[in-house]
């Protein structure tokens, strides 16, 4: 759709939308919820793997942003700044469900923390092919603490410093967490496939 | 070093590697073709999509929550108003009508502590769920399609869901009237709808 055919709204530039919306102006913050919301919903659906309480978390980020939106200075990016929000804000619903973020510091090295092995899935080869689609369905079912470190740090991009700092554990922590979270992965992975290989 | 021991050195190096470890990696398939497929998971992670889209109660809960707290306001119009608008603003109908509709749900709810319905009254309010609306809905919903026709039959759902909901509620209350969950409700709903005639005003305003 060429720029003069869309509506007045999605022409406005982010930077106007933000001082408008700094002025109290509705429609300006409904475009800058318009440009933003899929990603902050994405990442809260995963970070939940549940659509309600992502949803209510979406709500919750947006009104933090609003309520505190004549703070922004422009010192970042505003998709960071709204993003960084975001995160906490499902950190802190995680962390009062009592949801395991991080797992207690734990010593590193021994077999028992090795995830286990299925049989039969170590016949199975990725071969480096991983389907989005399973790929996406397998971070479904890692254990809180892992999905989040996995997600903060593989899909969302944080290093392990920042990740460190937000979630509350020390570098050393999210990168045996990261590690086991994708050794996991891969075995959830070979699984899924070695099921797809068996059906008739 | 041995296979276990690669795998302990995953863990902190994140990818660097010294000399022995480059050549266990050479010599090991098992090992190389573990950090082939750790890559890939990682690689492919950075392109999952963000097509999920939030539906638009969540917008809907923003812009009610924000304009109670007094920190949006509508834009003033982009647009000339039609003739004669400006002399006949119903800015008024909103409040009014909320007002309105808590004060005859509170009067019925009073009336159904001494008068609970019998069971011909509560079958014949369920059986009718599609009902005719009353005036002021019918005129709520003509003055949204003059701004926003696209979203008429999307308010006419709402108002239709909502007007259920509320005689359900009342017949629950009609037949416990010393329900307090069942009051709860028919007070919640009453609340709703009136939150829907807020939201539709805001489309029908210019």
């Amino acid at each position: 759709m060429s720029d003069a055919k869309k509506p007045p709204n999605e022409r406005l530039p982010e930077a106007e939308a933000i001082e408008r919306a700094k002025q109290g102006d509705a429609s300006a913050f409904e475009h800058l919820y318009n440009l933003h919301k899929r990603r902050v919903y994405s990442l809260c659906l995963r970070m939940t793997a549940n659509t309600a309480a992502a949803e209510d978390l979406t709500q919750e980020a947006f009104l933090q942003l609003f309520r505190k939106i004549g703070t922004f200075r422009g010192e970042s990016a505003f998709s960071t700044w709204l993003h960084r929000m975001a995160v906490n804000v499902v950190l802190m619903q995680l962390r009062k469900k009592g949801l395991a973020v991080v797992p207690i510091e734990e010593t590193m090295g021994g077999e028992e923390e090795s995830p286990k092995k299925e049989p039969g899935a170590d016949d199975i080869r990725l071969a480096g092919s991983i389907d989005r689609l399973q790929l996406q369905n397998a971070i479904g079912e890692l254990p809180p603490g892992y999905r989040t470190i996995f997600l903060l740090h593989d899909v969302e991009g944080y290093e392990h410093n920042e990740i460190a700092e937000m979630v509350g554990c020390s570098i050393g922590n999210s990168k045996s967490q990261l590690h086991k979270a994708r050794m996991k992965l891969r075995e959830l992975l070979k699984t899924s496939r070695a099921e797809k290989a068996t059906r008739p | 070093m041995t296979c276990q021991e690669f795998e302990r050195v995953l863990t902190e190096l994140a990818g660097e590697f010294s000399f022995e470890q480059e050549r266990h990696l050479r010599t090991c398939l098992s090992c190389s073709e573990l950090m082939s497929d750790l890559r890939a998971i990682s690689q492919q992670a950075q392109f999952l999509s963000e097509d999920a889209e939030p539906s638009p109660r969540v917008w809907n809960a923003i812009d009610i929550t924000l304009r109670q707290e007094g920190l949006i306001h509508d834009s003033s119009p982009v647009r000339s108003a039609p003739p004669g608008w400006s002399r006949w603003r119903p800015v008024w109908l909103v409040p009014a009508l909320a007002t309105a509709l808590v004060i005859s749900g509170v009067i019925l709810h009073q009336r159904t502590k001494t008068a609970p319905a019998t069971v011909s009254q509560v079958a014949a309010s369920l059986q009718s769920p599609e009902s005719t609306m009353v005036p002021e809905e019918e005129q709520l919903l003509k003055l949204v399609a003059t701004q926003a026709p696209a979203l008429r039959a999307s308010y006419e759902s709402d108002l239709r869901a909502v007007d259920a909901y509320i005689r359900d509620a009342e017949s629950s209350v009609r037949s416990n009237p010393n329900d307090e969950v069942a009051q709860e409700y028919l007070m919640n709903a009453y609340e709703q709808r009136a939150m829907v005639y807020e939201m539709a005003m805001d489309r029908s305003q210019p």
